[in-house]
């Protein structure tokens, strides 16, 4: 464990480590884009689907539609500050 | 008028004059706070910072426009035209929209100021926070130097917000329900096994709460600085002049998009949650 320590303390300066901690901080925000952007597809497709049902919904299904928006697009900003946390602190 | 403002928000975009006073630039820059007038009671550092300063621009802004639209007199039935129905909209949103989809009826005489006062109040510092304002700082040859800066992009502001919310929402379900019926509403039904892991998450679930809606509004006005800064500043980081050509209308592209969409969002979602949250609250499922 304490060689494991050392090892680790003598290569975070390295440039190996920087380009790891930028891939990570890449992987984090696009793959937490990538969740959200499914997401946020099903929420407008299925906005649509309804809305072409029964348009007299359209406004009450409105707040309901930006409701979801805002909630699933927030999944991207925690990936994103997390992996602002990562790149900066480890 | 849709072309003109389209004309005015490209050319404020061209001109990121923080970093031509800089010569160089770096996008995490504009998020630094700096001590203006420094201020400091024991171990608290209640210092005037740029943050503070939108803050306390948008209160003075939130405030006139509560004046100037609801508490206009009407002289003559000219006065009854554009002013009036826009403040009657915002007032429908906010009780139609935010205020009944979460509080129950008995609490939304004591909690509407509440929720549509957090609503107004974000919609106008995020707005701020796109508008070109000379607080950044910084001097061009004497002249004060203009950048976009939100007090939302700083999580202080939101976490004190959320902890606003926290806080009523708590205070509310105890004195509406006492305090054993309320802390016992966070027991769910489930088989008795189960319920040393179920209540543990459920007590975590009310302080990830906090965290959600304070990480929501903030990363989200981050963010879309970040965007919009790092656009304009890859002409500085490439150094390249012909790069504006391309780069400028991507930038106006996600201002106008943040402007249209984003602030107006955030400033519903926080208030909308923040109502369901302490309607949770005073009403419990069980």
């Amino acid at each position: 464990m304490s060689n494991l320590l050392i090892a680790a303390t003598s290569v975070s300066n390295s440039p190996i480590t920087h380009a790891g901690k930028a891939i990570g901080l890449a992987l984090g925000v696009g793959l937490g884009a990538l969740g959200a952007g499914i997401g946020i597809g099903n929420i407008f497709g299925s906005m649509i689907q309804s809305v072409a049902r029964q348009p007299e919904l359209r406004g009450e299904l409105t707040g309901i539609q930006w409701l979801g928006f805002a909630l699933t697009e927030a999944v991207v900003f925690y990936g994103l500050l997390g992996s602002i946390l990562a790149y900066v602190l480890v | 008028m849709k072309r003109w403002l389209l004309i005015a928000t490209t050319a404020a975009l061209a001109f990121p004059t923080a970093a031509f006073a800089r010569g160089k630039f770096d996008p995490t820059t504009e998020f630094e706070q700096h001590e203006w007038i420094s201020i400091h009671i024991g171990g608290l550092n209640l210092s005037i910072t740029k943050a503070v300063v939108y803050l306390m621009i948008g209160t003075v802004l939130t405030i006139l426009m509560g004046l100037g639209l609801m508490r206009w007199k009407v002289t003559s039935d000219k006065d009854v035209g554009r002013r009036q129905s826009f403040g009657e909209q915002i007032y429908e949103i906010a009780q139609v929209q935010v205020a009944e989809q979460g509080l129950p009826t008995k609490a939304i005489g004591r909690w509407f100021p509440y929720v549509a006062t957090l609503m107004l109040f974000i919609f106008v510092i995020n707005f701020l926070g796109f508008i070109p304002l000379p607080l950044t700082g910084e001097t061009w040859h004497g002249v004060p130097v203009w950048g976009i800066y939100a007090a939302t992009s700083s999580i202080s502001v939101t976490l004190a917000l959320a902890l606003l919310t926290f806080f009523f929402t708590h205070i509310e379900g105890i004195r509406w329900n006492g305090p054993v019926r309320y802390f016992k509403s966070w027991i769910p039904d489930a088989p008795k096994p189960l319920l040393g892991l179920i209540v543990p998450l459920e007590i975590l679930g009310q302080f990830m709460r906090l965290i959600s809606l304070s990480v929501r509004l903030f990363a989200n006005m981050l963010a879309g600085h970040i965007l919009i800064l790092t656009f304009i500043g890859l002409i500085f980081i490439l150094q390249s002049l012909v790069l504006a050509v391309f780069v400028v209308p991507v930038a106006a592209v996600f201002y106008l998009f943040e402007v249209v969409i984003v602030i107006g969002i955030q400033a519903f979602i926080f208030a909308a949650l923040s109502a369901i949250y302490i309607g949770s609250a005073i009403e419990p499922e069980h």
